[in-house]
């Protein structure tokens, strides 16, 4: 019995240690966006918003976040509809080679993306198109879809078997029911793969920086400052990645807690 | 799953039209790249530029040295190191919350253990450096106390407090959700059968839960061993893991084919990690 | 700065002003579009800094350019980059001066007029010809500005007069505080230097170059990590570091004018200088424009801004640019030692033999080098 309430006592201590280890560098690097010291020390220097300020009138800076967000959203689409493809496939098919398939499409992940990033530049410079946004978005693509898939193919496991078939017999052919039934039933797991593939290109820097040539994105950018001449402009950058990144995973969870609901439908 | 009264046409057009993309997609520009990574292995360099061929010399040249072998242990050796820190430090937390936290305590714990994977990792890392420094917060902390300062940066510890940095709050999410899933009639059995604690961990919780546990193993060694920013910035190169040398070898006069060497065999070394290890979550499975 | 400069605004009280009454979102379309204005790209490849806007912004605004920069570590990493892009990507190269000859053979680099250039203001003769720099009478680079390489160190851990040799970096008080910037070129000159090679440091034979070897691993005990420039800078700033090898006024000078108690001597051994110097890329379609950008680097206006650039200083190589510098930034200039009579000027360092220009190894190939620095790391 005592033990179990020194349990109840030491075990949420030691999720709270564990939470502040992971949330520490989030913390800190926030607070360095604020500090006034180039190399920050403790004590910290004072308040200061002069890091935003650069940021905010640095016209690569701009230039990196336009490219990440068209490198992000591309990437999305293709992913996304690489993920749906895949996933629907695996639901309403049984065809030979079934585990090759699967595999083509959930084996990126597995490979670190030093590897990757190497792979891709040769493969990319290769066949010429290296050195451009469209290759970062190319090699995104390929790494995100599995998780598009995933969240799809759960999604997929929630639908009535009967739904499809019961269209048929009611006249529909397969592309309408996919149409009105398949699509309309995916969708809240298409958004939710559309902002969570959306959000891993919008932070990928190893590959990005190898395959992108001279066309930046936000976290190459944070890895040239981090290289060179290092400064608090990268936690102030940081920052405002973390919230983008934040506000899609925000409304990819909202979707997909609406998919809870509905799922009973 | 497929399911069984589905129609077998699977050569229709309509079956294709979803099938097939993503077999042409993977293939131009996954499949593709990988085996032509594997081919440049081969190539040769003449003065910087990279020229087709076979032969055997990139690779005789990598094995050859003692360095590669030194990167080789060295990086199987941290990333394992990693693995168990991270795994230890992860479990009590994932039991607390598999078992002792309310359903929404739980979905917030994971929703908040989210958010670093959308965090800049470089400038998580970048923290980190701020943090460690000797003249840091840790070190500052440790100072009311009288003790120190130490040395963290630019040594194994640094590394792996990079690695976690990466690994902890997946290897956390992974190992939660897969007790969570346990059966709880199955613990509730056992306690009734007289069953200790400790017994009932060891007996049920962790053997129900193994599979999951296995691939959040897998997982966490696959990114540390493949990740260049902690070892590199936290551990100051002092002992250079294969992807530092990866990079080291692409950068010194265009010697890709010699970095293709490194990356195929970090690919084999992963490959048989993680497929011995699925197989062994697998097999304890079809034992139950 | 007289000219409105959409680049560096920090200093511009008026956009301050406005950007406190519209906030940051308000400021974004114009630079938005700016990004986006019909402006040439000119592509650049270089060291950290050099197409940092402390540099090019004036240049940018009167010619309706802009600068694309990729920046390297390394003349091998500038050479692979070079190799793995399409010809005519890069329209300005910076080039350690040591690689040009390489650039020039392997034909990425296009010839230049020295009519173009301020050849006959040059502050040494060296200047005028450096090595490598012509090929059969015929110029392929222009020379922009050097530094000097010797012992780096904090002045709390070393003495002056220990830092007068390259054997301070084995004094046991900072065994594990010396670091190295991650490139085996200047590390393994300045091990070759203490070794007495003098000037021959790049050409020597291979019981030498064995003796070098046997140097630098006595070394590894006392290395506490190896760094690019960013980590370089910041381990030396926060007392990570106690000493550098392998850098020298490029990276202390930054910190010294951020006031830590750091600094770099040329040692009784001697130092190494760098060179950096601007080429043209092969195929380029921006030559003419690039050729003003030269130009105007090698005027004193631009050779005082190589001289306070923010990433790392250099010194001058024209006499207009030494003056200019004197005149409108005395306190660099006297802190870089750029002032007539002053015992260690760069360039009476360079008259009185104690400066070896860098260079790659004679005898041994770029590789063996490299090889050698993956083994030392790992060491």
């Amino acid at each position: 019995m005592s033990s179990n309430r020194t349990q109840n006592i030491l075990l949420p201590i030691y999720v709270g240690l564990i939470f502040a280890f992971v949330f520490a560098p989030i913390i800190f690097s926030i607070i360095f966006s604020f500090n006034s010291q180039r190399f920050p020390t403790i004590p910290l220097g004072s308040f200061t918003t002069e890091w935003y300020v650069k940021i905010l009138n640095d016209p690569d800076v701009w230039e990196a976040a336009l490219n990440s967000l068209i490198v992000s959203v591309s990437t999305a689409f293709i992913a996304t509809f690489l993920g749906f493809c895949t996933a629907y496939s695996d639901y309403r098919y049984n065809f030979r080679f079934k585990g090759p398939y699967l595999a083509l499409i959930l084996l990126p992940p597995t490979i670190p993306l030093i590897i990757m990033a190497l792979a891709m530049l040769a493969w990319l410079s290769k066949i010429g198109v290296s050195g451009q946004l469209w290759s970062i978005v190319i090699a995104h693509s390929v790494l995100t879809a599995p998780f598009a898939m995933a969240i799809i193919r759960l999604r997929l496991h929630q639908m009535d078997p009967d739904l499809e078939s019961a269209s048929w017999n009611l006249g529909g052919t397969e592309w309408g029911t996919m149409r009105h039934v398949i699509v309309p039933f995916c969708k809240p797991a298409i958004v939710s793969a559309l902002c969570l593939t959306a959000a891993v290109s919008f932070d990928e820097f190893a590959v990005s920086w190898f395959v992108s040539g001279l066309n930046k994105t936000l976290p190459v950018l944070i890895l040239e400052i981090v290289q060179g001449n290092i400064d608090p402009q990268v936690n102030a950058i940081g920052t405002f990645v973390f919230l983008t990144s934040m506000t899609l995973v925000i409304v990819a969870q909202l979707f997909f807690l609406s998919r809870q609901t509905k799922s009973s439908i | 799953m497929p399911l069984p009264n589905r129609p077998k046409t699977t050569f229709s057009a309509y079956a294709m039209t979803w099938r097939l993309p993503i077999i042409v997609w993977q293939l131009i520009f996954f499949v593709g790249p990988v085996v032509f990574m594997v081919a440049m292995s081969f190539f040769l360099v003449k003065n910087y530029r990279m020229t087709e061929a076979f032969e055997f010399v990139n690779w005789s040249k990598m094995m050859s040295k003692g360095y590669f072998w030194d990167s080789y242990w060295h990086t199987i050796w941290i990333a394992t190191l990693a693995t168990v820190c991270a795994m230890c430090l992860a479990f009590p937390a994932a039991f607390a919350l598999a078992f002792k936290a309310s359903d929404n305590t739980r979905r917030w714990a994971i929703f908040l253990l989210i958010i670093p994977f959308f965090t800049s990792y470089l400038v998580r890392t970048f923290s980190w450096f701020v943090i460690l420094s000797e003249s840091g917060v840790v070190n500052a902390m440790l100072g009311y106390i009288g003790l120190g300062p130490y040395t963290m940066l630019n040594t194994t510890f640094g590394t792996l407090v990079g690695y976690l940095t990466l690994t902890l709050p997946l290897v956390v999410i992974l190992q939660t959700v897969s007790m969570a899933n346990i059966d709880k009639t199955l613990i509730e059995a056992a306690r009734n059968l007289g069953c200790k604690p400790a017994a009932t961990l060891w007996r049920v919780i962790i053997p129900l839960s193994k599979s999951g546990l296995i691939i959040a193993a897998v997982f966490c060694f696959i990114l540390s061993f493949g990740d260049f920013v902690a070892p590199f910035y936290l551990g100051g190169s002092q002992e250079p893991t294969l992807p530092i040398l990866i990079l080291d070898t692409t950068k010194s006069g265009q010697q890709w084919p010699r970095a293709a060497v490194v990356a195929v065999i970090m690919m084999a070394t992963l490959f048989t990690i993680a497929f011995t290890a699925i197989a062994l979550a697998y097999r304890k499975r079809a034992s139950k | 700065m007289t000219k409105p400069s959409t680049r560096n605004p920090i200093l511009n009280p008026s956009r301050r002003a406005l950007l406190r009454m519209g906030g940051g979102i308000a400021l974004s379309a114009p630079f938005v579009s700016r990004a986006w204005a019909a402006t040439t790209e000119i592509n650049m490849l270089a060291w950290y800094g050099h197409g940092e806007p402390d540099m090019v912004a004036d240049f940018e605004a009167a010619n309706n350019v802009k600068f694309v920069p990729k920046y390297y570590a390394g003349g091998d990493n500038m050479l692979a980059l070079i190799a793995q892009s399409p010809p005519g990507t890069y329209d300005i190269i910076l080039s350690d001066a040591e690689f040009v000859q390489q650039l020039n053979l392997a034909g990425y680099i296009e010839e230049l007029n020295p009519a173009d250039y301020p050849f006959d203001d040059m502050l040494h003769a060296d200047f005028q010809q450096f090595p490598g720099h012509w090929a059969d009478g015929k110029l392929h680079s222009l020379i922009l500005r050097g530094g000097h390489l010797g012992v780096s160190y904090n002045k709390n851990a070393i003495s002056a007069e220990e830092a007068a040799s390259y054997s301070c970096f084995w004094k046991p008080e900072v065994k594990g505080k010396v670091g190295h910037f991650d490139w085996h070129l200047p590390s393994l000159g300045m091990m070759s230097l203490y070794n007495g090679n003098g000037a021959n440091l790049w050409d020597i034979d291979d019981a030498a170059w064995g003796d070098v070897q046997e140097t630098t691993m006595g070394l590894r005990q006392q290395v506490g990590g190896f760094f690019d420039y960013g980590g370089t800078f910041n381990s030396l700033k926060n007392g990570e570091m106690l000493a550098m090898c392998g850098i020298g006024d490029w990276i202390t000078g930054v910190l010294e004018k951020d006031g830590a108690p750091v600094g770099s001597v040329i040692p009784k051994e001697g130092g190494i200088q760098f060179t950096e110097s601007y080429c043209i890329g092969k195929d380029s379609e921006k030559a003419d424009i690039v050729k003003a950008f030269m130009q105007h680097m090698l005027s004193p206006a631009g050779q005082v801004k190589s001289a306070q650039m923010g990433a790392y200083p250099g010194f001058c190589v024209t006499k207009g640019g030494r003056a200019a510098l004197i005149e409108q930034d005395p306190k660099e200039a006297a802190r870089s030692h750029q002032m007539e009579g002053m015992s260690n000027d760069p360039i009476a360092l360079i008259n009185e033999g104690r400066i070896h220009y860098r260079d790659i190894p004679k005898q041994q190939s770029l590789e063996d080098w490299n090889d050698f620095w993956s083994e030392y790391k790992n060491a």
